[in-house]
């Protein structure tokens, strides 16, 4: 199978124009479910595929405890430069475990650290804090806080606060915290699948705006919403707010509210130009999952008939 | 005054500084810190008390004042003020939270800001005639 064993690790590439795609023509909550389900099956992919070829690289290593018959030649045909390959395997699937092992910690850390920060306050989800640095944030676990500061309070009206909140309340009540977590797992697992990443966290955002636009009755003053908020945390110093530059360009976010809302049909029709393009990136992504998967299930045959059985 | 019903859950320091900024609070005036203690429930040493009050002091959420040998404490902050500032230590501590806290604000690059100026000005109402368009459109956003 030759140099197909390392498709899976480069394929994710391929995600990179139905992640452009989906987030400029799908209807967010279609976009963040799909862009999600492609990442995780690449990501799963593309670490299979380490591990095979980290067993590859295993069995030629004197003294391993694997099967003998797993350092046949035949084995070692089936991958190409195995000995290279299987040495550099070894070391990125640890750092694949490392990283994904830190990403799932913290999250538990987050969570938890910030549940306790606000377990002294009454109400069940809304927490408003005293703070002159304006932030908001959705907070998973058990049934969601929305933490909000008065410094942003304030700097909106009510029925812009409105929209804050169903904003928010739309994050928790979809669990996107799970989309979010996903995606940055797999990001971790496969370096190429950061760009959908950054577009899973992008249409998370737009999901919750068009969740907001709908329960407020009105998509400019979500609009308003996300853009003063926006202009109110331009100046403020703490890092944290600079840290998440990355997160999502408001811009874009305001003028797709500005703009009538997205058609609720899941997919475009197939005879348009943006629909063709976006069903022919779909195919795509779908073709390099498959062929992932049939990449390792192909050297995992290979692996299984070198075993004596 | 062990929560959850008495379920032996070592507490954490955020948890404890919380219970005592909210036993001051509760109490009329200025307080030792055996008072404190004796309002927390007794299964707390006396040096965690006085620990606890100390860095509720560095924060600035506590005033003390000197009575003879010990101190007087007052609360100069609520629990949501104590809330906030350890929300603020939290996040300015996390990197990577993106994975964790979905926000509602997202700063913005310096070039976007008057991008993002010139979007909301065309938004204001009465400027732009799109309004009515968008509004129709609006009712048409079903699941």
């Amino acid at each position: 199978m030759g140099v197909f064993v390392f498709l899976p690790l480069v394929l994710p590439l391929s995600a990179w124009p139905v992640a452009r795609l989906a987030e400029g023509h799908l209807h967010p909550r279609t976009a963040t479910r799909l862009l999600t389900a492609v990442a995780v099956v690449m990501a799963v992919c593309s670490t299979l595929c380490l591990a095979l070829l980290m067993v590859v690289g295993t069995a030629q290593l004197p003294g391993n405890p694997l099967p003998d018959g797993w350092s046949d030649p035949e084995v070692r045909a089936a991958v190409p430069h195995d000995e290279v390959a299987g040495r550099v395997a070894i070391p990125a699937l640890g750092a694949v475990a490392v990283a994904c092992g830190r990403t799932l910690w913290r999250h538990r850390r987050v969570t938890r650290r910030a549940h306790r920060a606000l377990a002294a306050l009454p109400g069940p989800t809304v927490a408003v804090l005293p703070d002159s640095t304006p932030y908001a944030y959705a907070l998973p676990g058990g049934r969601g806080r929305i933490v909000v500061t008065t410094a942003l309070l304030s700097g909106l009206a009510p029925a812009e606060r409105r929209a804050l909140f169903a904003h928010e309340r739309a994050h928790l009540a979809a669990r996107h915290h799970r989309h979010l977590l996903a995606a940055h797992l797999a990001a971790r697992a496969n370096p190429f699948l950061r760009p959908l990443r950054t577009a899973v966290v992008y249409t998370a955002e737009r999901w919750a705006d068009e969740e907001a636009a709908r329960a407020v009755g009105d998509r400019r003053t979500v609009a308003r919403a996300i853009g003063k908020a926006a202009l109110l945390s331009r100046g403020t110093p703490a890092p944290t707010l600079a840290a998440l530059a990355a997160t999502g360009p408001v811009p874009r976010r305001v003028a797709a509210l500005l703009a009538p809302a997205p058609a609720a049909r899941t997919w475009p029709s197939a005879f348009t130009a943006v629909g063709l393009a976006a069903w022919g990136a779909a195919a795509g992504a779908l073709m390099s999952a498959m062929s992932s998967a049939n990449s390792a299930v192909t050297l995992f045959r290979i692996l299984h008939s070198a075993t004596p059985l | 005054m062990v929560r959850d019903g008495g379920r032996a859950r070592r507490r954490g320091q955020g948890e404890l500084e919380g219970q005592v900024l909210g036993a001051l609070r509760e109490a009329e005036g200025p307080v030792t810190a055996a008072w404190v203690q004796e309002r927390l429930g007794g299964d707390l040493a006396y040096t965690t008390v006085v620990t606890i009050l100390t860095r509720l002091l560095a924060k600035d959420v506590v005033a003390r004042e000197r009575q003879g040998r010990s101190f007087l404490w007052t609360p100069t902050a609520d629990v949501a003020r104590l809330a906030a500032l350890r929300m603020r230590r939290l996040l300015d501590g996390e990197r990577d939270r993106q994975a964790v806290l979905a926000s509602f604000v997202t700063a913005l690059p310096p070039g976007d800001e008057q991008v993002l100026r010139a979007l909301l000005d065309a938004a204001e109402p009465g400027s732009v005639n799109s309004r009515k368009t968008a509004h129709t459109r609006d009712g048409g956003t079903e699941d």
